[in-house]
C-alpha cells in the first residue's frame, strides 16, 4: 500500500507538471487559434532563464522562479508578435500557416537553447530551491512535489477565474471565437492576444522552471517531454476548459506512473497516446470541452 | 693521372652512388609529405552533443599534437568534420560525401552502435577505413576497414559489481536499466548472471527509457524492492535522473553506476548526489599518471579550458591509430594501404591509458579502477563507507 501510495503521489506531481504547462498551451489555441509547435521551448528557456538567475545573479529560489515565469512569459509575447502577428494581419492565413511558422519558430529557439546550454543537461545547485524531504506516515514526500502540485491547483483556479469571471477573460473568450465581432463589441483584438501570449509563456515557463527542477535537467529537451504530455492533457481535457486540462493533466501523470509500475515502463507512453487516440476518435472536445468548440 | 688515382677516383665514384643508391630508397620509404584528410562525422549538436564535443576536442589536439610532433615527418592529418547531430540518415549522407571526395583518406564516426551499425556496410562495400570513437556494441569493428577506438565498458562493469559485492557482501541486488538500448541490456545481463554467481539475488529490474526525465517512479519502485544495492545501467541522463531521485527519496545504501558518470560534467550536474557512487573508469584527468596522460590533460585544458574526460581520450586515441597506420605506410598512401597497415597494429604506440592493445580490431586497455565522486569533485578510488 505504501509503495501504491508514494506512487500516486508521483504521478500527481508529473501530473500537475503536464497540467500546468496544458494550461498555457490550451489557452493560446481555444484564444489565439495557434497549434504552437514553439509552445515546449517557453518551458526549455525559462528553465535556463531562472538557472542563469541562480548561478549569475545569485538570486534565491521565489525570484529566479519569478525571472524565469516572465522570461518565459516574454519570449511568448516576442515570438507571437513576430512570427504570428504578421499572419493575423492576412486574411486567410489560417492554422496550417501558424503551425508552419510556429514550427520554424521552434527549431530555432530550440537552436539557440542547444547553445545557451553547450548542449548540455544542467541542473539547479541543490542549495537554491527547496529540497526538504517530508515524511507523512512513512512516505516520503519532497518539497518540490508539494510545490508543484499546489502551483498547479493555483495557476488553474485562477486562469479558470480570470477566463469565466472577468471582463478580460469574456475579452478572451470573443477573441476566440470571432476577432472581428469581438473588435466590434469594443474589445481590442491585439491587447487581447499580447496579454494572452504573455499568459500561455509565463505559465508553461513556470512549468518549465518547476519541471527543471524536480527533474534535473535544464536543457533544450525539457520542453519537448512537456509538449508531446501538454498536448495530450488539453485534448483530453478539452481545449476550452482549462479545469480540463488540470484534470486529465494529473491523470495521465498517474496513468504513466502506474502503468510503469505495474505493467511496464515501455508501455508508459503508449497508453498515453492511446488516450489521446481514443479521445480524438471519439470524443474530440475532450472531457470538459463544449461542444460548440470547433477546433478539434 | 697516375692509375693508383684513377682507382681512387673511381672508387669514390662508386661509394658515392652506393651511398646515394641508398640514401635515395631511404627517403622513399618514409610516408610521402602532404595533409592526409580524415572525414570526422561529428556530433556537436542533438541529444548527446556534450559526449560528441569530447570526442571532436579530443579529435582535434591529437591532430595538433601529430603535427607539432612531427610524428608523421612532413606530413601530417586534417581533419574534415561533418555534423550528424547523432542522426542515422544524416550520419550515412556524411559518409557518402567522405566516401565521394578521393582525397579522404579514412572516416571516423558514431557516438550511438545503431548508426555505427547502419554505416557499417557502407563503408565496407566503399572499401574506406573507419574508426569508431564512442559506439559500444560489440561485433562492429570489421578489419582491415572498420575498427572501434571505444573502450567496451562490459568488462569494466563486471569488474566493478565484483568488487562491490567482495566489498559489501550484498544480498540482493536491484537493477535500473535503459530497456530500449541494447548495449546496456547486454551490459546488465553480464553483470546479473556474475552476480548471480557470487550469490546475490535478483531484487528485481526496473525499466527506464533513455528519453525519460522523470525518475521518481522508477525510484519509487527500485526502492519498493529493498535491495540491499541498486546498479544502474543507463545512458548519461537517464543514470544521473535515476542516482537523484533515489538520493532525492533517503535511499541511502549503495548505488552502483557505469563509465558515464565519468565526465567532470556530471559531478558538476549531479553535485553531492554522485559522490561515492563507484564507477569503472579507464582514463580520468585527475588520475593520469602516464607522461603520455598528463601531457594530453595538460594540452586539452591549455587549449579547450576544461578537463578531458573518457570520450576526449578516445577522439585523441582515434587520431593517433590512424596516424601510427599512416607512419607504416611507404610513399603516398591508399584508403586501400591505410586500411591493410591498420590491420597490423597490435599495440598503440601513443596512448593516454598507461597500456593499449587492438585486438580484431578492438581497443582493449587491461585493467579496471574502480572510484568514486568525492565531495570535493575528484575521482578517487572507490571504498565502501564506513
Amino acid at each position: 500500500m505504501d509503495l501504491f501510495l508514494q506512487q500516486l503521489i508521483n504521478g500527481l506531481a508529473l501530473g500537475s507538471l503536464y497540467a500546468l504547462f496544458g494550461l498555457g498551451f490550451g489557452i493560446v489555441f481555444a484564444t489565439l487559434g495557434i497549434l504552437n509547435a514553439a509552445h515546449g521551448t517557453y518551458a526549455s528557456w525559462a528553465a535556463i532563464i531562472a538557472l542563469a538567475a541562480v548561478e549569475r545573479l545569485n538570486l534565491p529560489f521565489i525570484p529566479a522562479l519569478l525571472a524565469g515565469i516572465f522570461g518565459g512569459g516574454l519570449l511568448a509575447l516576442v515570438v507571437d508578435q513576430v512570427a504570428f502577428q504578421p499572419l493575423r494581419r492576412r486574411a486567410g492565413g489560417g492554422m496550417i500557416s501558424a503551425l508552419i511558422t510556429s514550427i520554424a519558430a521552434w527549431i530555432i529557439l530550440d537552436s539557440l537553447a542547444g547553445t545557451a546550454t553547450g548542449h548540455q543537461s544542467l541542473s539547479f545547485p541543490r542549495d537554491s530551491y527547496p529540497d526538504t524531504i517530508f515524511f507523512v506516515g512513512g512516505i516520503p514526500l519532497p518539497a518540490i512535489q508539494i510545490i508543484t502540485v499546489l502551483s498547479m491547483l493555483v495557476v488553474t483556479v485562477s486562469l479558470h477565474l480570470l477566463i469565466r469571471r472577468s471582463r478580460f477573460g469574456s475579452a478572451m473568450r470573443a477573441v476566440g471565437w470571432n476577432q472581428t465581432a469581438a473588435s466590434l463589441g469594443g474589445v481590442n483584438p491585439r491587447y487581447v492576444v499580447v496579454i494572452t501570449a504573455f499568459l500561455a509563456g509565463a505559465t508553461s515557463g513556470f512549468a518549465g522552471v518547476l519541471g527543471g527542477i524536480s527533474t534535473n535537467n535544464v536543457s533544450f529537451h525539457l520542453g519537448e517531454g512537456l509538449m508531446l504530455k501538454g498536448f495530450a492533457a488539453v485534448v483530453v481535457g478539452g481545449y476550452d476548459d482549462v479545469r480540463g486540462t488540470a484534470v486529465a493533466g494529473v491523470a495521465l501523470g498517474v496513468l504513466e506512473v502506474m502503468t510503469a509500475q505495474y505493467l511496464s515502463s515501455g508501455l508508459r507512453d503508449g497508453i498515453t497516446y492511446a488516450l489521446l487516440l481514443g479521445f480524438l476518435l471519439l470524443r474530440p472536445r475532450g472531457l470538459f470541452g463544449s461542444a460548440g468548440f470547433s477546433r478539434a | 693521372m697516375q692509375k693508383w688515382q684513377k682507382q681512387i677516383s673511381c672508387q669514390v665514384a662508386v661509394a658515392l652512388f652506393t651511398l646515394g643508391m641508398q640514401v635515395g630508397p631511404a627517403s622513399a620509404q618514409g610516408l610521402a609529405p602532404g595533409e592526409y584528410k580524415v572525414g570526422f562525422i561529428t556530433e556537436n549538436t542533438g541529444a548527446i552533443a556534450s559526449a560528441g564535443q569530447s570526442f571532436w576536442n579530443g579529435a582535434q589536439l591529437a591532430a595538433e599534437d601529430v603535427k607539432a610532433k612531427k610524428y608523421l615527418g612532413d606530413a601530417s592529418i586534417v581533419l574534415d568534420p561533418k555534423e550528424s547531430a547523432s542522426d542515422a540518415a544524416r550520419s550515412i549522407q556524411a559518409m557518402n560525401q567522405f566516401i565521394a571526395d578521393r582525397s579522404i583518406i579514412a572516416t571516423t564516426c558514431c557516438v550511438l552502435s545503431p548508426v555505427a551499425g547502419a554505416l557499417k556496410p557502407i563503408v565496407v562495400g566503399a572499401k574506406i577505413p573507419l574508426v569508431i570513437f564512442g559506439a559500444t556494441a560489440s561485433g562492429l569493428p570489421q578489419p582491415p576497414w572498420i575498427y572501434s577506438m571505444t573502450i567496451l565498458p562490459g568488462p569494466k562493469d563486471i569488474a566493478t559489481a565484483v568488487k562491490v559485492a567482495d566489498a559489501l557482501k550484498p544480498k540482493t541486488a536491484a537493477y535500473i536499466l535503459a530497456a530500449d538500448n541494447d548495449a546496456f541490456k547486454g551490459r546488465m545481463a553480464a553483470t546479473q548472471k556474475t552476480m548471480e554467481g557470487k550469490g546475490v539475488a535478483t531484487a528485481g529490474v526496473v525499466s527506464v527509457l533513455t528519453k525519460d526525465t522523470d525518475f521518481t517512479g522508477a525510484a519509487t519502485q527500485a526502492m519498493g524492492l529493498k535491495p540491499d544495492v541498486i546498479l544502474i545501467y543507463a545512458t548519461q541522463q537517464a543514470a544521473a535522473g535515476a542516482i537523484t531521485a533515489l538520493r532525492d527519496r533517503g535511499y541511502k545504501q549503495t548505488i552502483v553506476g557505469n563509465d558515464v558518470l565519468s565526465p567532470a560534467a556530471m559531478f558538476q550536474k549531479m553535485g553531492p548526489t554522485v559522490v561515492g557512487v563507484p564507477f569503472p573508469v579507464s582514463f580520468s584527468a585527475s588520475i593520469a599518471d602516464t607522461p603520455e596522460a598528463k601531457a594530453f590533460v595538460s594540452s586539452y585544458e591549455t587549449k579547450f579550458k576544461v578537463q578531458p574526460d573518457i570520450y576526449s581520450a578516445q577522439g585523441y586515441q582515434v587520431v593517433w591509430f590512424i596516424a601510427q597506420g599512416l607512419k607504416s605506410i611507404s610513399g603516398a598512401p591508399t584508403r586501400e594501404s591505410l586500411a591493410t597497415a591498420l590491420s597490423k597494429i597490435t599495440n598503440i604506440d601513443h596512448q593516454v591509458y598507461g597500456g593499449q592493445q587492438i585486438k580484431d580490431g578492438q581497443a582493449e586497455t587491461a585493467g579496471t579502477l574502480v572510484v568514486n565522486w568525492s565531495a570535493d569533485g575528484k575521482l578517487v578510488p572507490w571504498t565502501p563507507a564506513k
